[in-house]
This record gives structure tokens, sequence and C-alpha cells, in this order.
């Protein structure tokens, strides 16, 4: 890996240089209904970014896969149907000041949109995009990143990873990709930036590392043999079900399909956010419910972030970025939850298929 | 007054009007208005219900949503109803309903609430005319929106 | 141990109920409790921290927390015209469930703040409140605080929305529900949200399409809070669940006001009250029918 400094002066110009050359530029912006909150969207100016103020709200996800977007357009014609696919390649675009935790969460998800087929919208959008993310400094009690294998210095799914120092940032360019965007820029980096770095990145980890103890390997195997665990039944009472979770969640990328109508001879196909949470999730047309409390589709988001992705893909599928407990409206804390199922893990010999 | 408009009008554009009307009052007043050979706009399609208290306020929504300018809906005068009290359940919920409208952003104009009873011809005719005129006016709804066109 | 925390042991003690469904201090702030066992009842809090309408979790359709059995429920006064609601419209019976009624002062708009209630941090909606002694009760607990602040942000938005034409209010709308990405928090948080099947769901045919698209996330939160016309309390989950934040609190207070307006009716905490729609009077106003 090789590293740049920058100047907080310089980075301006990279951006400025982006906007002039057209290039769509995400980034942190304080939320016009909120200004103490922050969201991720394309910016015209640099000015309109605010770097290192708190976790933006949403995670980067919409970006990659939308909450709703049309597949292909269909239309019956007199010998059969016309199908129009949407294209899948992308306009270039950079994505300045993700957390670390956002861009690790689009890592884990390509490992699932590249499985049994290889999923054109999310990749094209993927390629055509470089990230830049930011050591992260704005954590609080709710973050675990550490917990789940990642960090505020993490550098997966990265291209670069920008760590203050003085005067402005050391920049790990992780990817080749992040090589080549920042070819003309930057100056060289001495020993002394570099400690400072290391300095800073140790100083985040220690600020999370509290909050919640590294998932021991073992979980994964624990929870999948205690599927029938009595815990399950009083774990998720507060839970109402309503999937705001997965919607702000950096990982999960469940989708429903629909076809619509436009008019009475063609239409769209379209993809749109789903949520194991909700109870329509596995309804049958039948009118039957393999999960059919929410003490059960509570267990299915346990056990598919923390036990069958590992198993399936090597990676829990969650980037402890806190979000889920920060938008649920029940109360629901996940660390806490994660805390209490580790606890039971490692407290007595097992208790299954009770 | 009505705003007279030949077939195969002089506008450029002419607004989708979508009536939902009660069989029994409404529609027949409609029917009599067709048979008196009153001149009215051609711009209104209409769809016979039971009831006015038929009319969910999601048909009006769809309406809008699938190409429609403006609606009308209409039924018997209270106390006419001939399943006696259907009217009733239905002004309330419309009053809700055209309030509600009114502060997503839709003009009061778009939609016409009436009680056109069997015999008022000409009132259908005044409804339809001035609702078609009022909407005309407005110019087509949401049109940034409108899918191939709205419904042909 | 105060009054609550003595009532809620008491009950569970003698089997009144299995579980007591009140408020406890969590990880992150305060957050709903189903204590089961006597000794947990000292877990039971209430201040202006606590938010949420418990009455949500009254739905027969929660199986998890059904299955718990008989429940008391603590409630606020707005809180408790929910649990009239759905007493009301047959989906609990009053028989069925011990109302542990608080009276309130009001709580706080954002409760992870745990401020002093003034009126820039009331809730919107405590001002010049009716129930602050709760009428629907099996317990009434609690001291009386005094009167909370008014806060009148939301009038203030509500009464700006009003001074704009037609097109600046659709202009408005439109962008405040191109956030949704209908996930349906707001019904889910929602005590009388409790549709088995709702009409959003229903797909023969779609009335209202699932996708997140300018036409169909109008057409849901305008059936959304038409439906609860003369039934919404007023409690603010939907607008504190959605994770858009969408200000859908000013939807919810001007059907309200509408209903309030034309059938001088707001949410009752009398289950023998009838709602507004579902019931008229042949003198209602119709000058806005022709």
């Amino acid at each position: 890996m090789t590293h740049k400094f920058f100047s907080h002066q310089g980075l301006s110009s990279l951006v400025a240089d982006l906007l002039t050359a057209q290039t769509r530029v995400i980034a942190p912006v304080c939320a016009k209904d909120d200004p103490a909150q922050v969201d991720y969207q394309l910016i015209q100016n640099v000015e309109e970014a605010s770097f290192g103020v708190r976790l933006p709200r949403r995670s980067l996800k919409e970006f990659f896969l939308p909450p709703s977007e049309v597949l292909l357009h269909y239309k019956q014609t007199k010998t059969g149907v016309e199908i129009r696919e949407v294209p899948t390649v992308a306009p270039p675009q950079v994505i300045f000041g993700a957390t670390p935790c956002d861009v690790a969460g689009l890592a884990a998800v390509d490992k699932v949109m590249n499985w049994d087929y290889r999923d054109e919208l999310w990749f094209g959008r993927r390629e055509a995009t470089t990230i830049v993310s930011f050591l992260c400094n704005v954590m609080d009690s709710t973050c675990f990143c550490t917990a789940v294998g990642s960090g505020p210095e993490a550098t997966t799914g990265s291209d670069v990873l920008l760590v203050p120092v003085d005067g402005g940032y050391l920049a790990h360019l992780v990817t080749s990709k992040g090589e080549a965007l920042l070819q003309s820029y930057g100056l060289p980096v001495n020993e002394a930036m570099m400690a400072t770095a290391q300095a800073a990145q140790s100083a985040a980890r220690d600020k999370v590392t509290p909050n919640l103890p590294a998932i021991p390997a073992e979980f994964a195997g624990w929870l999948a043999r205690n599927f029938d665990h009595p815990v399950w039944k009083t774990l998720a009472l507060r839970c109402h079900g309503c999937g705001a979770c997965a919607s702000v969640c950096p990982t999960c990328h469940c989708f429903d399909i629909v076809d619509e109508h436009e008019s009475v001879d063609e239409g769209v196909r379209r993809r749109n956010w789903d949520s194991c949470q909700t109870a329509l999730f596995t309804t049958h047309a039948s009118g039957h419910n393999p999960r059919g409390s929410q003490s059960e589709r509570f267990r299915q988001r346990i056990q598919h972030k923390f036990s069958i992705y590992p198993s399936r893909f090597g990676e829990i599928l969650c980037t402890g970025c806190g979000r889920c407990s920060r938008a649920c409206p029940g109360g629901m804390d996940l660390p806490t939850v994660v805390a209490e199922l580790v606890a039971l893990s490692q407290a007595k010999p097992e208790v299954s298929g009770q | 007054m009505s705003d007279e408009v030949e077939p195969g009008n002089h506008h450029a554009w002419s607004p989708n009007v979508v009536a939902f009307v009660c069989n029994w009052c409404t529609y027949t007043g409609a029917d009599l208005a067709g048979t008196s050979r009153l001149k009215m706009d051609p711009n209104v399609r209409v769809i016979k219900l039971p009831c006015s208290s038929r009319v969910n306020p999601l048909f009006i929504i769809k309406a809008f949503e699938r190409g429609a300018d403006g609606v009308i809906v209409s039924g018997c005068h209270t106390g006419d109803c001939h399943y006696s009290t259907g009217n009733y359940h239905a002004r309330r919920r419309f009053a809700i309903l055209h309030d509600l409208l009114q502060f997503m952003g839709v003009e009061e104009d778009r939609v016409t609430f009436a009680w056109v009873s069997a015999s008022e011809g000409n009132k259908w005719q005044q409804v339809v005319n001035e609702t078609t005129a009022r909407v005309q006016q407005l110019g087509p709804f949401a049109p940034s929106e409108k899918q191939n066109g709205g419904v042909q | 141990m105060s009054e609550l925390q003595e009532t809620a042991r008491k009950l569970l003690s003698e089997g009144t109920v299995s579980v007591v469904i009140g408020y406890e201090e969590g990880p992150r702030g305060v957050r709903p409790a189903f204590i089961t066992a006597p000794a947990q009842a000292d877990k039971l809090i209430f201040d202006t921290r606590c938010v949420q309408n418990l009455a949500t979790y009254l739905n027969p359709r929660r199986k998890q927390v059904a299955q718990l059995g008989r429940a008391a429920v603590v409630v606020k006064g707005c809180d408790a015209r929910a649990v009239a609601g759905m007493i009301r419209e047959k989906q609990i019976e009053r028989g069925n469930v011990v109302i542990l009624a608080m009276r309130c002062g009001g709580v706080l708009q954002n409760p992870e703040t745990n401020s002093e209630l003034t009126t820039q941090t009331v809730s919107v909606r405590c001002g010049g409140c009716t129930v602050r002694e709760p009428k629907l009760f099996d317990h009434l607990l609690g001291e009386l605080p005094p009167e909370p602040p008014v806060n009148t942000h939301r009038v203030e938005q509500i009464a700006a929305l009003m001074k704009m034409s037609s097109s600046e209010r659709w202009t408005f709308w439109t962008e405040q529900l191109s956030r949704c990405i209908r996930c349906h928090a707001c019904r889910e948080a929602c005590p009388m949200c409790f549709c088995v099947k709702c009409t959003a769901e229903k797909s023969q045919p779609q009335w209202i399409d699932s996708s997140s698209t300018p036409q169909a996330n109008r057409a849901w939160q305008t059936m959304r809070v038409l439906h609860q016309a003369g039934r919404c309390v007023d409690c603010l989950e939907c607008e504190r669940a959605c994770p858009e934040h969408i200000p859908l609190g000013l939807l919810a207070r001007y059907v309200a006001d509408s209903v309030e307006r034309r059938f001088e009716y707001t949410a009752s905490d009398d289950p023998t009250v009838p709602a507004p729609i579902g019931v008229y009077r042949t003198d209602d106003d119709e000058e806005f029918i022709r």
C-alpha cells in the first residue's frame, strides 16, 4: 500500500477538480430538516460537505441498491412481449468522506451479489465508484465496529483511507483505483506523519473497543445449534417489526420484485427494499407464515447476520455502525442483544432443541 | 354558465375528468341530461357505482395517479339515498378528504363533490361543464409525473 | 417503591396479570419493559422521557406478547385514548387488560436529550392536553405535574403551509414524501393500525403500489392518514419510527384538526363514544358539496 500527504487545501482542490470534470461527488452534508444531522448526498461544490461531523443517518447502500429501481420495461405487442432492460453501466462517481463502517458494508454485500449470479446493477455502480473514506472519529456508545471484525480505521471496501495528521491528511492508497484517483495529487509522506496516523488509528480503535468485546468465532456455530433456545421467545418483545433497522443498515440487502402496469399494455418490473422483519416477508400465498411472530422474525435477523452469512461467506453481515439501534422506535439495541446472546453461548452447557 | 366546447375541441390540451356517480340519482340525472340533448363537454368519463358511499377516497387518488386532471364525485341528496344512509357516511368521508387534498397541494377546483338527483339533468350539465372549465384553467395534474401522457 | 412499581408488583404476585407492559431504563434511554416477575417490578419508571405509546403492544396480532398472558399496560392520557380505540373497535376486550394510567405533565419531543420541559423541548402534542389525568383506567397513579409548556412549532409549520399556494404545498409534500421508502414503520408503530391485511398489501388488484415512487408514496401516506381520521391519538409514534424523518405529525395533526372542526370530536378515552367516521349527523356540513 502506498501513502501520500494532503493538506486541507489540497483535498478541497481535488474535490473541486472532480466537480469541474463533471464527476458525480457524494459527501456527507448537513441535513436540511435537522442541521445537527448529516446525510450522504450529491454535492455541487466542496463547501457543501461536512466531514467528520457525525455518522450520516443513512448508509451508502442507497447509492448502489436504491430503495426502488426499475429492472426492465415491458410492452405487450401483437406478437408477444418486448422487454427493454435498463443499462447496467453507471456514470463515474466518487464518494468522499465515507465512514469505514459504511464501506465495509458494501464489501460485505458484494459477496452475496456475486454468489449465485452476478448482480449487474449493483456491480455496475460499484465499478463506477471510487471511495475515499475517513478515519472515523464520530463514534458513540452505540457503535461496535471493532466487535464484528471491523474498526474505525478499517480499509475494507475503501479505495483510499484518509487519516488526520498535522496540516492535513495521510492518505492510505488501498487499491489501484485509489492510486489512479490520486495520481496527480498529494505530496510524499514522512516518518512523523506515519507515526501520527498510526497513533490516531489506535486511539480511534480504543474509543470503540470498550462498547462491545469482539464476538467470538464460536458464536456463529452456537447460534446455528440454538435455533430453538427459549431466549428467542422474549428477546424481541418490544420489536414492532417495522423494518426501520433494515432500511438504515449498511448490509441489509433483501428486496422484493414487483410488476407495475403503467398503462394497459406496458409497464415496469421493479425491485424494492424489503425486510425480513415484516410479517409479509415470509407469508405464503396460502396464508401460512413460517415466521409467524416477531420473535421468529427477530431470530432470523440475528441468525442471518451472525451465523448464516458467516457460514456462507466467511464474514459477519454487520459492520457495527449502530444505526439499527439508533433508528429503532421500540428500543431494541443490537450490542446489548449480541452481548446477551454471547454470554449465553459462553455461560453453560448448551440448551438445544427445547 | 357553461363553456361551450365543440366536439374535436379547439383547445390544445383538454382535461381528463373522471366522475364517480351513484347509480340511483346522479347516473339517472346524467342520463336525463343526455336524453335532453344538453350540450356538455366531452371530457368526463363516468364510472357508475351503487352509491356515493361506495366511493373509497383511494378511487379519487388513483384516478389522479392514472391520468385524471379532475374528478367529480356525485350522489343523491342527503335524505334521498337509495340505501337510506349511504350518503350521510359518504359526506363525512368526503369532508375529510376534501380538506386533506388541499393540504397535500391539490387545488380545490380539481375535485367537485355534488349531490345531483335523478331529475337534475341541468345540474349535471352545469357540474360537468363548470368542472371541465375550472380544470382547463388549472392545467394538467402533476404534468412531470404523467406516464405515457396518462390513460388514453 | 413507587406507587406504580408497587401496583405492578401486586398485580403480578396475585396473578391478576402475567405481564406488566411499562417503561424501563434501557442501554440507550427509556424503552418498553415487559415485566413478568414481581421482583422485577422495581424496574418500572415513569418520567418525561416516556414517549412511547405502549398500547401498540396490546394488539392481539403481536403473538409473542399475547402469549405471555393477560397484560397490564402503563399509559399516559394519549395512550389511554389508543386503548379506548382498540376496545371501541373490538380489538381487545375491556376486561382483558388492566390499565395503569399515569398522571402526566407532558413528555419530551426528543427523549434522548433528558432535559427539562420547556416550550422548545416539550413534545408538540402536549400543549393544551385535556387528558393529563386519564379517565380510562383500572389504577390512576402518580402525582399530577403542572401543565406542560406549549411547543408551537407544529402549529406554526401547519399555518405556514396553509399560507402557501397549492403548488407550493404540492412541492413541499412531493419533496418530503420522496424520502418515503415504503418500509411501513409508521404503520407498525401505530396502535390504531391493526388491520390484519393492510390496504397497501392488497394485490388483486394492487391499488397502492408498493414501490417508492412519488405517486405511490403519496397514495400510501394519504390513505393511511385518512384511515386514521378520528382514530389517531396523536402519539407521534409514526413520526418517531420513520427512518427517513418525514414529518408525518403534520398530516396527523391536520386531519385531527379537520375532524375536530367539522365533527366537534377529538379521539376519546371513553370506548363507548363512537368515532366520527362510521356515524353521522343529518345536519353535517355540506358547504363543500355542490
